[in-house]
Order: C-alpha cells, then sequence, then structure tokens
C-alpha cells in the first residue's frame, strides 16, 4: 500500500465526494486518525479488535455521510471522527452490557454535540444488519448491485463482469435482485423500525 | 403492487445512476413521479426499495474500506499508526482528550532519532566525500606555502642567485646554482625550492637531501629546517605519505624546530587517513 498522501478537511471532502482514488483517502483516514481514536477505545473498555472494529465503522459512517452531503463541516473531520467514534463505542458498550458504571460515568459526557451526531449516523447496529443481509443475498445478486449502485458503472461494463449475454438480460435480473433484497428487508423486524421511521419522513 | 409498477419505481430510483435505462420516456417518468406522489402505497414500496439500495451501498462501503484495513494491517502500519497519527483526543472537549497521549511522545522521539539519522548520515557522508578526495598531493596543495628568503639585509646586499630567487625567476636560480663554483647549502636549498615550484619534485628532493646530507656530515643546521620541511612537502607532492610522515612526524615533536607551528596545524588525522588509502 502506498503512503496516504496528506489532506486538508476540505481535500477530503472533495477526494471522498467525488469517489475519484477514495481509496487513497481512507488510507489517509487510517493513518492519521486510527491511533488517536483506538487509543480512546482501549482507554474504555476496549480490547485492540473492538478498537479496529469501531474505527473502522468511523470511517464508514464518515464516509457515507460525506458522501450523501450530510457532512456539514461545522467541526473539523478529527472532532466529527472523535464524536462518532465515541458514539458507536458508547452504543456497543450498552449492548453488549459491559458498560456498567464506566458507562454511566461518562454517559455525563454526552452532549448536544452527540445526539446531532447520531441522528446524522443513524443507528450503527442496523446499519451492520443491513450489510448483513447482502451476504444472504446471494453472491450473484450481490455482484450485480454492487456494480450497479456501489461502482456506479454503466449497463455496458456491468455485463462485461457478468455471465450474462446481454443488457437487457442483466437489467431484468437487477430487477428481481432488488426486489429479493426489499423482501429480505421487509421480513427483517430488527429493521422494521426504521423502515417506518424512513416512510413517515 | 403489481411488478410492472414495481420495476417503474425501479427505474426512478436508478435515474441518477450510470446504468440507468435511457430508453425511459420523459412521459413514462412523469407518470412515475406522479404516482409516487398520489399512492401511499408507491411511495411506501419507493422506501423500501431505497432501503435496500442504501443496503448495498453501505455494504460497497464496508467491503471497500475493509480491504484498505485489511492492507493497512498486513503492511506493518498498524503498528506505526500511533506514532503518525495526530494527537486528536488533545482537540477534544470529551474523553478523546482523555486518551493516552503517548502519540505525542513517540512522535518527538521519531523526530529525534529523524534527526540523529540525517546527522549521521551528513557526517557519514561528509566523512566518505573527504576520504575520498584525500590524497597526499591534496594535502601538499593544502599545505604548501612558498618560501620566502629573508631580505631584511635589503635587496643590494643580496648575491644574484638571491635576486633571482626574490624575482621569482626559477631557471635562473637553477642556472646560477649549477653554475656556482662552490655549492653551499643555500644555494642547494633554493635550488630545491625553485625545482619545487616547477614541479620537479625528484630534483627537489634531491637537493632537500643534499642539504642535510650537508648537515649530517659537517655538524652543522644551515638550512636544515627548511630543507626538512620542504622535503616532506616534497614526498606529499609524490604522493609518497610513507617518506614524508616520519620527517612530518619529527619536526611536530620539536617544539624548536623553525616549522613546528607550521606542522602542528597540520591534521595528522588526514595525512594518516591518506597513509592508510595509499598503503592500501
Amino acid at each position: 500500500m502506498k503512503v496516504a498522501e496528506k489532506y486538508t478537511d476540505a481535500d477530503l471532502i472533495s477526494a471522498i465526494s467525488s469517489g475519484k482514488d477514495l481509496d487513497r483517502a481512507i488510507q489517509f483516514l487510517y493513518r492519521q486518525f486510527s491511533g488517536a481514536i483506538r487509543s480512546f477505545i482501549m482507554s474504555y473498555g476496549g480490547n485492540e479488535q473492538d478498537a479496529d472494529d469501531v474505527f473502522q465503522e468511523t470511517v464508514i459512517a464518515f464516509l457515507d455521510n460525506v458522501k450523501k452531503g450530510k457532512y456539514r463541516q461545522e467541526s473539523s473531520v478529527k472532532t466529527f471522527l472523535a464524536s462518532v467514534a465515541r458514539h458507536i463505542w458508547f452504543n456497543d458498550l450498552k449492548k453488549k452490557e459491559r458498560a456498567g458504571i464506566r458507562e454511566k460515568k461518562y454517559e455525563s459526557a454526552r452532549d448536544q454535540h452527540e445526539m446531532d451526531i447520531s441522528h446524522q449516523i443513524g443507528d450503527v447496529e442496523q446499519r451492520r444488519q443491513l450489510r448483513e443481509l447482502l451476504t444472504q443475498l446471494g453472491e450473484p445478486c450481490h455482484k450485480l448491485l454492487h456494480l450497479f449502485y456501489y461502482e456506479n458503472l454503466p449497463m455496458k461494463e456491468i455485463v462485461e463482469h457478468l455471465p450474462y449475454e446481454n443488457e437487457q438480460v442483466v437489467r431484468n435480473k437487477k430487477y428481481k435482485c432488488l426486489q429479493q433484497l426489499t423482501g429480505m428487508i421487509k421480513a427483517n423486524p430488527a429493521l422494521a423500525g426504521q423502515l417506518n421511521e424512513l416512510i413517515k419522513k | 403492487m403489481s411488478l410492472q409498477r414495481t420495476n417503474a419505481l425501479i427505474d426512478h430510483l436508478d435515474k441518477d445512476f450510470a446504468g440507468a435505462d435511457n430508453r425511459i420516456s420523459p412521459e413514462t417518468a412523469a407518470a412515475t413521479e406522479r404516482l409516487i406522489a398520489e399512492d401511499e402505497e408507491a411511495a411506501r414500496e419507493l422506501a423500501h426499495l431505497q432501503l435496500a439500495v442504501d443496503a448495498v451501498q453501505e455494504a460497497g462501503l464496508y467491503q471497500q474500506v475493509a480491504s484498505v484495513r485489511q492492507q493497512w494491517e498486513s503492511q506493518g502500519l498498524a503498528d506505526e499508526r500511533r506514532i503518525e497519527s495526530t494527537p486528536e483526543p488533545q482537540q477534544q472537549d470529551h474523553p478523546p482528550a482523555e486518551a493516552p497521549s503517548g502519540g505525542v511522545v513517540r512522535n518527538l522521539y521519531r523526530n529525534t532519532m529523524r534527526a540523529a539519522a540525517i546527522i549521521l548520515v551528513l557526517i557519514a557522508g561528509g566523512a566518505i566525500f573527504k576520504y575520498v578526495r584525500l590524497s597526499s598531493s591534496s594535502l601538499y596543495s593544502e599545505y604548501y606555502s612558498s618560501y620566502e628568503l629573508n631580505t631584511s639585509r635589503g635587496a643590494a646586499s643580496q648575491d644574484a642567485i638571491e635576486q633571482a630567487f626574490t624575482a621569482h625567476n626559477w631557471t635562473e636560480v637553477l642556472a646560477l646554482s649549477a653554475d656556482a663554483k662552490t655549492s653551499t647549502n643555500k644555494t642547494e636549498f633554493l635550488a630545491g625550492m625553485a625545482d619545487l615550484e616547477l614541479k620537479k619534485f625528484d630534483d627537489a628532493i634531491a637537493h632537500f637531501e643534499q642539504v642535510i646530507a650537508s648537515n649530517t656530515h659537517s655538524g652543522q643546521d644551515y638550512f636544515e629546517d627548511e630543507a626538512e620541511y620542504y622535503l616532506a612537502m616534497s614526498w606529499l607532492a609524490k604522493r609518497k605519505v610513507n617518506e614524508a610522515m616520519p620527517i612530518l612526524e619529527k619536526i611536530r615533536a620539536n617544539k624548536e624546530h623553525l616549522y613546528h607551528d607550521k606542522v602542528e596545524k597540520m591534521s595528522f588525522t588526514d595525512l594518516r587517513l591518506v597513509q592508510y588509502k595509499e598503503n592500501k
């Protein structure tokens, strides 16, 4: 892996928003911020694995926010990442039921800003469940939807990656795959709440 | 909801993606938008589909970050991250500010080590450069200075060879020395210096050795110190540091020697380096 180049906050946001060389932006996030955030997680009861996982979730939440234009740049990237990591870790502690006194002790540290973060990044557990659904979808559908909705490739290029005859076959397959995934989401009780909230908006 | 309607909603969702079906007419697109606005079930289904797309994008992002993380960890950069990372928590109002700030210390240590490494490299580079360019002749060029004849007695009292020497007429000095009926240490020495100026080092050495031999024979020391010093310089000029070293060490050991101070200022480290280099 090449050493990530240096970014200002503005450059980083721009690189993530454009999607160009996203790997390099992620490398920069790891190089620049993972140490401090891992230290924080480990100083509040997390082990190395927890720290790595929380940082990974933090990066994903940050990237998602920036890509969707929800990151308002009211705070620096550093501050934002720290808030997200803190939010994720406290929620993990709560869910793992091992927070106890420690969690209560630091609960007071949460302020309105963290509430805003919570609103911005959504429920991390639900995001994990959504990802889990993809693994149940099956490789052909997952790959097709990934190429279309994540890689954002034109249909002509998608055909080259898949064992289908032409664009129309791929298009028909995609309709079916997305409907299948939608059906799985509807059938997942844990996601029902999020669905209802989403629909109410 | 019919399959046709669901597919129309999917087409509506897809319209901003590169793989969108561009054969959909504006009329069809407008009809789908009306459907979403007016039909609650259609709006609900669209929200479900949107969440499915979100799930795909979330999973894609997860894969990409996981891939970078894996590379990061497998290439050992994980060990460096605490050192290289900015001490972010110090700028927070909350818990990260209380996180251990070992990164700062390690950063300082790392920077100090880097500076030390750079200095070492520079010193080593300088030493290598010096070693490469050091030679007997380079030392000769560095330490050689022309001999100035003592003219305190005034130009009028100078003999012909002294006048030629003062005028830097080296050929004339050599001619007069050769023609002299009686060779003295002075004429030998001046002839040696003229040869040295003309870079006829072997001839210069012969003249200086003649002065020293003569003094040894007579028990005098007339032009002895001058002859010794310039004999050593002649050997250096001829890249014969082994011959020059004993003479220079002898001069350095003798505080009464006329050229003691001059030799004292020479770098014997350099001389020995040259000796090592030329004896290899």
